[in-house]
């Protein structure tokens, strides 16, 4: 599986990071994105704006029960 | 007492007075001194704590003061569960040498019980994907063959309880690390409902999917650990406050009338299991039918939906737990915890929400699916377990495992034996219940255990 960044792409993605990669490690974990393309090619992005993810606030949840 | 007993085998002599609990510790130490050679189950063995809980259940019993089914049982942690003045280490060098000031909240648990502890298991590298070659302590092997893998992340616990060297410890669960090793060491792990143990005082990996449960030989022991482990902690913030059954006493009634939905595509075509676990499974729908059990077919998303969904917040979280030490102590990881938590850097806000988004849908989805089925089946693994050996970095990612939807849902999950390879290895099959209703899922797996002879054999090992 090759991914669909480029190369130049990604090291300015990974750099973003601050994470301290030699050249070696940018060239494998380059390659090992092109499972992360997939996983997130797997996530509908066309969903209703108002559509709520599984984790939900709780305002109440955090002070000493009544 | 015979060689192998379970924990209620165990507990029942030890309340009868047939069974001094510093004999049973003893027996316990002396398989440990003699397969941990051959095994590496221990990153650290606590054999004068052991003895002095020993003698101290000892005395419990003596006056009449026995605290119940696990007072006087020898179990250990994986080392994720931090110990009071005992090494913690996540099996990393990065904690080689952090000893923690308090004992995490489930492990006071099991101690207030009167369990023994025997010491602090191997897991994956912070519970999370090896096997790994370069770390301070080697990965545990198999007890079935010891050229196998034990899987991970609990896989010393998996091994030690096999082996017989402790009758039942902990594991984590956060995208299979119970109920994987369970399989392939074949015995039975719980991941329970999401809320129900508390995650207080065990290293995080993805605080939104840990999940901490018992593993043992048996269901029925799994439920003895649980009824010590469950339980409201206020210092949890996920910990759900509800009442706590009889986890023991729901083991009895059968399964006449159950309803069980065969998640099939799952393990028939989303990732097609081996012969073998496949013939486990289907007989084991057989053993249920014979019991009264009603048996249908179920549909859901992909098992590539949920493993992408539970993946990308996993790595989400768990960067977000490791960032400081990544930018500082990098080379100081495992390469494969390393790079593959590398990768979760990359994973924008944006994407991470869309997963959550996704979790949504898939967490209804599975609701309305168990609203027509007390139970849902499926594989525990794709296989037996492999030879041990480097696994390639990425295929984590891209291969996914039956057991992330339950993380990804919260919903409590069981892996349990339905037998043998040729070869003699463990076969498994996955119980999933409805959240909360751990009891069910628990007497189902007991009643299957009960109708057949797979707990009857152990591991062929010397010593």
């Amino acid at each position: 599986m090759q991914p669909k960044i480029s190369a130049a792409d990604f090291a300015v993605l990974a750099a973003q990071t601050g994470l301290p990669l030699t050249a070696e490690q940018l060239r494998e974990l380059h390659q090992g994105y092109a499972t992360i393309e997939a996983m997130l090619a797997r996530i509908n992005r066309t969903r209703p704006r108002a559509d709520e993810p599984a984790h939900v606030f709780r305002a109440g949840a955090f002070g000493p029960r009544p | 007492m015979n060689d192998y007993p379970t924990i209620a085998e165990a507990a029942a002599l030890i309340a009868a007075g047939k069974l001094s609990p510093v004999e049973l510790t003893r027996h316990c130490l002396a398989r440990v001194a003699a397969r941990e050679p051959a095994l590496h189950a221990f990153i650290l063995r606590t054999e004068a704590r052991a003895l002095a809980d020993a003698a101290a259940s000892e005395a419990r019993w003596r006056n009449g003061t026995g605290r119940g089914p696990l007072d006087g049982i020898p179990i250990a942690h994986k080392d994720i569960y931090n110990t009071a003045g005992i090494a913690t280490t996540a099996h990393s060098r990065l904690l080689q040498d952090h000893v923690p000031a308090d004992d995490g909240a489930v492990v006071r648990r099991l101690a207030t019980a009167g369990t023994v502890m025997l010491g602090k298991l191997a897991t994956h590298e912070f519970a999370f994907g090896g096997p790994s070659f370069d770390l301070p302590w080697p990965p545990p092997r198999n007890p079935w063959n010891t050229e196998c893998s034990a899987a991970g992340s609990s896989s010393g616990t998996g091994v030690a309880v096999a082996a017989g060297m402790i009758l039942g410890g902990t594991g984590s669960d956060t995208g299979g690390s119970i109920r994987t090793p369970a399989a392939f060491n074949g015995i039975a792990g719980l991941k329970p409902t999401y809320g129900l143990i508390s995650r207080m005082g065990i290293q995080p990996l993805s605080p939104s999917l840990d999940h901490a449960g018992p593993m043992a030989w048996t269901v029925e022991d799994c439920a003895i650990l649980l009824q010590a482990m469950a339980g409201h902690d206020p210092a949890d913030p996920a910990s759900a406050d509800v009442a706590i059954p009889d986890y023991r006493a729901a083991l009895a009634g059968g399964v006449k009338g159950l309803r069980i939905g065969v998640i099939r595509h799952f393990h028939e075509s989303d990732v097609r299991a081996n012969g073998a676990t496949l013939g486990g499974i289907a007989a084991a729908l057989e053993v249920f039918r014979g019991l009264g059990a009603e048996i249908r077919d179920v549909t859901l998303s992909p098992l590539a939906d949920y493993q992408a969904v539970g993946m990308l917040v996993m790595l989400a979280e768990a960067y977000a737990v490791h960032e400081p030490w990544l930018r500082t102590r990098f080379n100081e990881y495992g390469e494969l915890f390393r790079d593959r938590m590398a990768l979760g850097g990359l994973i924008r806000a944006a994407d991470y929400m869309q997963a959550l988004r996704r979790r949504r849908d898939l967490c209804a989805e599975m609701a309305a699916a168990m609203a027509e089925c007390d139970i849902l089946v499926t594989a525990s693994a794709p296989n037996e377990a492999p030879k041990l050996a480097s696994v390639a970095k990425w295929l984590l990612f891209n291969t996914p495992n039956f057991t992330f939807p339950a993380n990804v849902t919260g919903h409590p999950a069981l892996a349990l034996c339905t037998g043998y390879t040729a070869a003699g290895m463990p076969l498994s099959i996955q119980l999933i219940g409805r959240p909360f209703e751990d009891a069910t899922v628990l007497r189902a797996g007991h009643c299957y255990e009960q109708a057949t002879s797979w707990r009857a054999r152990r591991p062929a090992i010397s010593g």
